[in-house]
């Protein structure tokens, strides 16, 4: 084995400075790779929302082609309640995923019993450690998260992404 | 009409578990080859079947369509099945249910399944990055969930509000898998021993859990015989062992459809427990020794509720009570389960099963007496998805 001082680690040499989609940690957003694309579109504009059957009224999530209920395809985007309760958390101080910020902190959510979205397990952003309880109360958040190349005929397109995750109420 | 024919487990293997120097091919072969040794008159050509079990082998050995992979280097001809099969955690006791099936109605005879994982990597951040592709990697991963500690710690932390369910309860899990585990000599911790008071000292992994908590990522392989009655008669003269009954349960893939009332309540399994004991005609009365997925100190406690071995919410109190030891009610993971062993996704529900066998054939190392009726359970993933798969001295009528 060569001693790592002298060789100058330069990446997968076939790959290098490359983007290497199969390795990402986040979603295929764009409107190419994915039909549910307006909800990432929604998420741009702040909002969180899914697909509701207008055949059975079902509100599904995550978001779908079909309704995972009747089957219909007749589905409409509605918006999701953007406040939730912390049923537990956790907080990770090492081990996360590479790309995750320590401390990575991870809660069970309650949106309450009128919501179609019962529960969700939710990152925790803005929040030092130490400082979330249980009961607390959490919004929605949205920001922005790496961009991905992809092909387009002859053209290399640029994807924006985003994602989002809950910070607390103050 | 053609009559059914009873499906039997005759005798397995495993290679060495742990983190292993070691390629996901050569540990197949290791596993194999401690197949036959359990059952010498076994020859290579007596296999007329092959289900091959792993997760990782796409990303972490570039093997997707792995089964042709196994059938060059075991020397297989398969005819009648030649498959890779991928439920995670459960990946080999699927296998199981598979082989059962297709031995039952005559498609195959002697069907070999066999589970393997390459889970170190070179670099040890790539194994937790894999890991944000089996959970619902565009949902519940891109919020952070890679390794399962943090989800079961929260698990844990639910079970002990609402059924006051002590860290003391759960060490007592770690201690008894340790401590059967020591004699095991395949174990990612053979040779070690625990006691309560170092399970409760350990450097804590995620609150709640301490270090022993929690079963370690393993590499390694386990292999297990799934013949026909017949045929399993001409492999070896030991006591016959038929797969009575199976269950198999899944009911979302991420957070947001948890099947529950609360991340303790685990309805899933609950369900695959029952479908499993009506197929083999039993209740978990009849149960004399069981082997469950203790990923998770917590795991096991919620896994003999809801498996029904006591009541819901009295796990920690069952298995601190000693019901789980060998001389107790239901002795449990009696080779050292996930937690002792090791945890090589696909390899773990064969190795578990090969335990049940050896149980029920009256050779197993830390053995169980008279036992009659055995059961293997894996939960696969996040809890997403719930095996089970009951093995007795005799078929079902």
């Amino acid at each position: 084995m060569s001693d790592i001082k002298e060789v100058k680690i330069v990446g997968t040499p076939a790959l290098e400075g490359t983007y290497i989609s199969e390795m990402d940690m986040w979603p295929f957003e764009c409107q190419e790779f994915n039909r549910i694309y307006p909800f990432y579109e929604n998420l741009r504009e702040g909002k969180f929302t899914t697909t509701k059957c207008q055949k059975c009224g079902h509100i599904a999530y995550p978001p779908g082609v079909i309704c995972p209920k009747c089957w219909s395809e007749e589905l409409e985007w509605v918006e999701l309640p953007q406040r939730a309760k912390v049923v537990t958390f956790t907080e990770t101080q090492a081990g996360a995923p590479i790309g995750f910020e320590l401390p990575l902190i991870m809660a069970w959510l309650d949106f309450g019993k009128d919501s179609p979205l019962k529960q969700l397990l939710a990152r925790i952003v803005n929040c030092a450690e130490g400082e979330l309880k249980e009961g607390d109360e959490v919004k929605f958040i949205v920001f922005n998260v790496p961009s991905h190349p992809i092909d387009v005929k002859k053209e290399t397109k640029i994807c924006d992404r985003v994602y989002y995750a809950f910070e607390p109420v103050k | 009409m053609v009559q059914k024919k009873n499906a039997v487990i005759v005798g397995g293997g495993t290679s060495k578990f742990g983190v292993r120097q070691a390629h996901l091919l050569d540990m197949f072969q290791e596993a194999a080859k401690a197949c036959s040794d359990d059952i010498p008159a076994l020859k290579p050509a007596d296999i007329d079947g092959l289900i091959v079990c792993t997760t990782m082998a796409g990303r972490h050995s570039s093997a997707l369509n792995t089964a042709p992979l196994v059938v060059h280097r075991l020397g297989l001809k398969p005819t009648s099945i030649c498959i890779r099969l991928d439920t995670l955690c459960a990946g080999s006791n699927s296998g199981i249910i598979v082989a059962k099936g297709l031995v039952e109605s005559g498609i195959a005879e002697v069907i070999l399944v066999t589970g393997a994982e390459k889970v170190y990597m070179p670099q040890r951040w790539e194994t937790n990055y894999t890991q944000l592709m089996v959970n619902d990697h565009d949902w519940d991963s891109a919020m952070g969930l890679g390794v399962p500690p943090p989800f079961f710690a929260m698990i844990a932390k639910m079970h002990m509000k609402r059924y006051r369910t002590t860290k003391e309860q759960m060490a007592h899990v770690s201690v008894a898998n340790y401590n059967y585990g020591t004699t095991n000599p395949k174990g990612h911790f053979s040779g070690r021993t625990l006691t309560l008071q170092e399970a409760l000292e350990a450097r804590i992994i995620a609150d709640p859990f301490g270090l022993y908590d929690c079963c370690p990522l393993s590499d390694g392989a386990s292999a297990v015989i799934i013949a026909s009655e017949e045929r399993a008669k001409e492999l070896s003269d030991r006591p016959l062992v038929y797969i009575r009954g199976t269950g198999q349960h899944a009911t979302h893939s991420m957070s947001a459809g948890w099947p529950g009332e609360t991340l303790a309540e685990w309805p899933h399994l609950k369900k695959a427990g029952e479908v499993a004991y009506k197929n083999a005609q039993l209740t978990p009365k009849d149960i004399d020794v069981a082997q469950v997925h203790d990923c998770f100190s917590i795991s096991e406690i919620i896994e003999m509720e809801e498996l029904g071995f006591c009541k819901k919410g009295e796990g920690g109190d069952y298995v601190a009570s000693g019901a789980i030891n060998l001389d107790g009610e239901l002795p449990v993971n009696t080779d050292g389960g996930l937690i002792s062993v090791g945890h090589p996704f696909g390899a773990s529900g064969a190795r578990q099963s090969i335990e049940i066998c050896k149980q029920l054939q009256g050779r197993a190392i830390n053995q169980v007496k008279n036992a009659e009726f055995g059961l293997a359970h894996n939960l696969s993933g996040t809890c997403a998805q719930h095996t089970v798969v009951i093995y007795g001295k005799e078929p079902v009528e």
